[in-house]
């Protein structure tokens, strides 16, 4: 045929489809609805492209901070594509990051500053402009504060949604309050984060959660030395598929084998070499089976715990605290370790790094003055004792076989690592669980080695640079008044209160009364345990303001809405590993403002009312060595960037760069290096220098609040635990509930959503409509559930449907389903966070995790039944998210307040 | 020529970019797809399971029936040996849809033309890779000419080996996109089976969609 000779190129058809005419029709709605004309359409390509700036700018539909090249025609973001630039994602992006231009410019965003004027949750607004909104809640909070106190006041934020972290808890630090939260914190990586700065002293960084950008290692896959990687509660070809996923990819490729544990069948689980499919709730009695099997067969690395950990050190049995030299002898050193030498058979302190002149012994049980004493290494073998492969098997529903291929693997075949994802932090045994990962990987030698991923790079994270707390700023009194803080001294770590001590104040006013809640974050009640206990203690506040990008569920309980930035439309110094990169502004709409920016000018607003230490915040002698609040967003960004030495504008032209040179950033073995004011070598982050498995540092922790505040608290009620310690999820199958509720919630990450982002976006609700529950045909057969039945879920807190994905890929006693709302029934009486939100089923009263206050988000027990039909509502074919395809909307000037 | 797509499964983790991509690019309406990601799994009884993702798109046959089957030479076989639609001659008829074996074609309706995977022609033509092999997070999809050895479609199915190299079930139309999957990662399914990951609403005019 004739049209076989013709060449693509140039045909007017293939035209209408060119990067620009594409993404401007997917501005209009459709593309017909003739933001660009056809004939406009049969112009040149290279004409056409010739108009488009494209801007390098980075992602924050999650924490990941992709590399973005930003498309922008006449003002307009037309198309997104990855930075190749960009090392971490090499030119990937996913589908939450190409979400960004829908989100942009969605029809529902929030865009201007609104007050309500029904009765709250009519959805009855007004606008006003940002003076007013905020001199009036600034009013209001002094108001609260002259009459409650500061702690009446509590802020919150999350990740969705473009956050600035710290500057939720730098506003509450300043006003005086010690009543912020966020939903994860306790229950997502601080425990991790925590328990390794403490065990190991890696920095913020040191620490294996591959979704918060650490295991550096990993990304290495061209020279890779890592033989197998153990992927604990973690699922990043889900969560994080451009960054950990595709690193995950490239390690796999090169030959390093994997083993999941986790109950879902994700893509990582089908490509691992073992999957263990465990109960919810259960990981660390497994990890207590491994470490018990590796201590027991002898396959630790002797050498390096005799030598690198604490281990060898003697504890006193009743105090549960480290023999120092001191306590033995006159004279002795406080930072001197004693063990007991088997030469002399007697105690001696243990001179730093070592002393070959002595035996040191790994085991045994010693009488020293009348007190006993037992090694480090005894209390954690007479510990996982219990835990035999057989007994984990049963605790873990898992077979005997698989477990012990997976643990001779890990200890076998070296070097390996263990990366911990979030799942572990969604229980009570949240601490437990890196304890238990951190010892395996000590044991086994699996740190700062080729091939390990706990390192210590120099530079770590550049978090720290980009906000801060003022923790000075808060005073003691005020910080011993944090709910939950005294007795969860592990939230010490972000400075944060406990979640349900928060909501009890602000129901019944006890302790004391919260008043007000200023909250920066989607969907709250899509994230917070137990949904529905929070609608009371909402109505009860004096005064709810909800920043964000487009209104959610808690947007009906308040009273003021303020419009926040998009990630297209804000700066932000970003980075990948060691290079550094700018997040900037490609365009700006309506009257939305920076998120820093806003709390900045709150503080503001509340000095010039009178609060004197909101005022003291803008003095940088103040609040050295951290940096003040500023007057303006452009002083703020020239602040963070006076780090490197250069202005934001000089910053943002010679991205990207390197952090320290590279030699200097990537190095092995630091503990080994030389300290040249010691001559000694410069051993690890902790206390001894060694790592500490005992885990001393956390009994001192729970007596006074140190290292991380600078004076004694009150001691909590109970000592935490130095070792790793199981406790079983309370709510179980085997208990009473289990008769009723026989089937365990566990939840995990979707590729398309981060947090309760992202429900609102077209393209992104088409690949994922409606929240699924994932059961195994058994299950489905014994409750009468069939492939797509819409099913209702229920626990002892509520009840939701959710549509059944019937599949072998889930243990036939286990259900999975991930959060969800919908932002299609924010206008109904449920307020979109009633028909199939997990959260109004998942447990938020004690117990807690000692250290963090963790409640129960996966691990609690429901039963399911076949629905008649979808919530009243919800939409779930994809045509039926047309209303919400972008509307083009011109740039505005940047808000000055 | 036959410029065509080679699609690594043992890479692939179904984290839909290529199919988000793809509908960003080329302005694809709500509920069609030329770049569909299926689940292909689990197969088996728990624990014992495997299971892969199979993005699945316009197949550029060699002999492409939808080609055969045009009244009016709307869909055409262009000189770099990709299969292509001219919306200015096509007419609607949804002939080609039904010709197609995999589904691969879907009808606009609000230009009343039938339209498919283009192999992002207006990108390649000013060199640039296609949306969905540029976006992949996982690097498993590879473009170029099939008949050229030192082209990287080529090298890859060069390097995977005969055993490992799959396509969609052959109705005689000689399907060119080749899937690679080795059998560590999942036995391959000549007939791909029933899609659990989404539901009938998902995938628009599933009828259509399905393919094997």
């Amino acid at each position: 045929m004739e049209q076989q000779e013709q060449s693509a190129f140039g045909r007017r058809d293939f035209l209408k489809t060119t990067a620009v005419i594409g993404a401007f029709g997917a501005l209009s709605g459709t593309w017909s609805d003739g933001l660009v004309t056809r004939a406009h359409a049969a112009s040149p390509i290279n004409q056409e492209r010739a108009g488009t700036k494209i801007v390098k700018t980075n992602c924050r539909s999650c924490t990941a901070d992709c590399g973005v090249l930003a498309h922008v025609k006449d003002g307009r973001v037309i198309k997104i594509e990855g930075n190749p630039e960009f090392e971490r994602s090499e030119g990937a992006l996913c589908t939450k990051g190409l979400a960004g231009i829908q989100a942009l410019y969605h029809p529902n965003r929030n865009k201007y500053p609104m007050k309500r004027v029904g009765a709250r949750g009519e959805n009855k607004w007004k606008r006003i402009s940002w003076d007013e909104a905020l001199n009036e809640i600034a009013q209001k909070l002094m108001e609260i504060r002259e009459k409650y106190g500061a702690e009446a006041v509590m802020g919150s934020t999350g990740g969705g949604g473009n956050p600035n972290f710290l500057s939720c808890c730098r506003f509450c630090d300043v006003f005086g309050s010690p009543n912020w939260f966020e939903p994860g914190a306790s229950q997502c990586y601080m425990p991790r984060q925590m328990v390794y700065q403490m065990t190991y002293g890696g920095g913020p960084s040191g620490n294996p959660s591959l979704g918060d950008s650490n295991c550096i290692e990993a990304f290495f896959y061209n020279e890779i030395k890592m033989k197998t990687f153990v992927l604990w509660g973690t699922d990043p070809s889900y969560s994080g598929p451009s960054q950990a996923g595709r690193a995950l990819v490239e390690l796999r490729a090169r030959g390093v084998q994997t083993i999941v544990i986790d109950p879902r069948f994700t893509p990582d689980a089908a490509k691992a070499d073992i999957w263990l499919p465990i109960r919810p709730g259960t990981d660390v009695a497994l990890m207590m089976a491994w470490i018990k099997k590796i201590i027991d067969q002898k396959w630790y690395d002797h050498d390096f715990v005799m030598k690198w950990t604490n281990l060898p050190f003697l504890v006193n049995t009743k105090t549960k605290m480290i023999l120092r030299e001191n306590e033995l002898i006159e004279g002795g050193r406080a930072d001197t370790f004693v063990i007991w030498d088997t030469k002399t058979n007697a105690p001696a302190g243990l001179t730093y790094p070592w002393d070959d002149a002595l035996e040191p012994a790994l085991e045994g049980t010693y009488t020293i003055k009348d007190v006993e004493y037992k090694t480090g290494f005894t209390l954690l073998r007479e510990r996982v004792a219990p835990f035999s492969v057989e007994k984990a098997a049963e605790e873990c529903g898992l077979e005997v076989v698989k477990i012990e291929k997976a643990i001779q693997m890990y200890a076998k075949n070296t070097p390996s690592a263990i990366a911990l994802g979030v799942a572990t932090d969604h229980n009570v045994n949240s601490a437990q669980a890196p304890m238990g990962t951190a010892t395996l990987d000590m044991i086994m030698g699996n740190v700062e080695k080729p091939g390990t991923i706990l390192q210590r790079y120099a530079g770590g994270a550049i978090g720290d640079l980009r906000s801060t707390m003022l923790k000075k700023f808060l005073p003691e009194a005020q910080l011993r008044k944090r709910l939950g803080g005294i007795e969860h001294k592990g939230m010490l770590r972000w400075w944060v209160a406990q979640p349900a001590p928060l909501l009890e104040a602000m129901t019944t006013g006890k302790p004391y009364g919260i008043h007000a809640w200023i909250e920066r974050s989607g969907n709250k009640l899509a994230m917070v345990a137990d949904a529905s206990k929070w609608i009371e203690g909402l109505k009860k506040l004096d005064l709810v303001v909800h920043a964000f990008v487009y209104p959610t569920s808690f947007s009906a309980y308040a009273d003021y809405l303020l419009p926040m930035n998009e990630w297209l439309e804000s700066d932000f110094i970003t980075s990948s590993h060691n290079r550094m990169f700018a997040r900037q502004a490609v365009t700006h709409l309506w009257e939305t403002c920076n998120e820093t920016f806003f709390w900045a000018r709150l503080a503001k607003k509340c000095a010039e009312l009178g609060h004197e230490e909101c005022k003291r915040a803008f003095d940088p002698k103040a609040t050295a060595p951290e940096l003040p609040y500023f007057n303006t967003y452009e002083e703020q960004l020239d602040g963070w960037t006076k780090y490197f030495g250069m202005t934001w504008k000089e910053y943002i032209a010679k991205v990207p760069f390197d952090n320290v040179p590279y030699d200097q950033w990537r190095k092995y073995y630091i503990y080994k290096e030389i300290d040249s004011r010691t001559n000694k070598p410069k051993g690890f982050g902790t206390p001894s220098k060694k790592l500490e498995v005992y885990g001393e540092s956390f009994i001192v922790l729970g007596r006074t609040g140190r290292p991380w505040t600078t004076y004694d608290l009150p001691p909590s009620s109970k000592d935490y635990d130095p070792l790793v310690y199981y406790m079983e999820p309370t709510e179980n199958r085997k208990t009473e509930v289990g008769k009723e509720y026989p089937l365990t919630m566990t939840n995990g990450r979707l590729p398309m959503y981060h947090h309760g982002t992202l429900r609102n976006v077209p393209y992104i609700r088409e690949l994922y409509p409606v929240a699924e529950i994932w059961v195994n045909p058994i299950a489905a057969k014994k409750y009468g559930v069939a492939q797509g039945d819409w099913v209702w879920v229920e626990s002892l807190r509520g009840k939701i449907r959710a549509k059944a994905r019937v599949t072998e890929g889930i243990p036939p006693d286990t259900v999975y389903m991930e959060r969800f709302w919908n932002p299609e029934t924010l206008d109904s009486p449920t307020k979109g966070w009633q028909e199939m939100n997990v959260n109004v089923l998942s447990k938020l009263t004690a117990p807690y995790n000692d250290m963090f206050g963790t409640y129960t988000l996966r691990g609690y027990q429901v039963k399911i039944s076949k629905a008649d039909g979808a919530p009243q509502g919800i939409l779930e074919k994809p045509e039926e998210f047309k209303r919400w395809m972008p509307e083009p909307s011109d740039a505005a000037p940047a808000v000055r307040l | 020529m036959k410029k065509t797509m080679v699609i690594d499964l043992d890479r692939c983790i179904g984290c839909y970019s290529c199919e988000m991509a793809c509908k960003m690019e080329n302005d694809v309406a709500l509920g069609v797809y030329y770049n569909k990601v299926l689940t292909i799994g689990p197969m088996g009884t728990y624990p014992d399971i495997q299971q892969y993702q199979l993005p699945t798109i316009c197949q550029q046959c060699y002999n492409p029936t939808c080609v055969d089957v045009c009244p009016t030479g709307a869909s055409f076989k262009a000189a770099d040996g990709t299969v292509m639609v001219d919306k200015e001659l096509c007419i609607g008829c949804k002939y080609c849809m039904m010709a197609c074996p995999y589904g691969a074609r879907s009808y606009n309706a609000e230009q009343k033309v039938v339209e498919k995977c283009t192999l992002c022609a207006h990108l390649t033509a000013v060199g640039e890779k296609p949306a969905c092999v540029k976006v992949c997070c996982s690097k498993c999809r590879f473009f170029g000419d099939i008949d050229d050895p030192n082209s990287e479609v080529a090298k890859v199915l060069k390097e995977a080996g005969a055993e490992n190299i799959h396509s969609l079930p052959d109705r005689g139309n000689h399907p060119s996109v080749k899937y690679i999957l080795h059998r560590k990662t999942a036995q391959w399914q000549d007939l791909p089976p029933k899609e659990t990951w989404r539901t009938p609403h998902q995938s628009g005019k599933k009828e259509e969609k399905r393919h094997g």
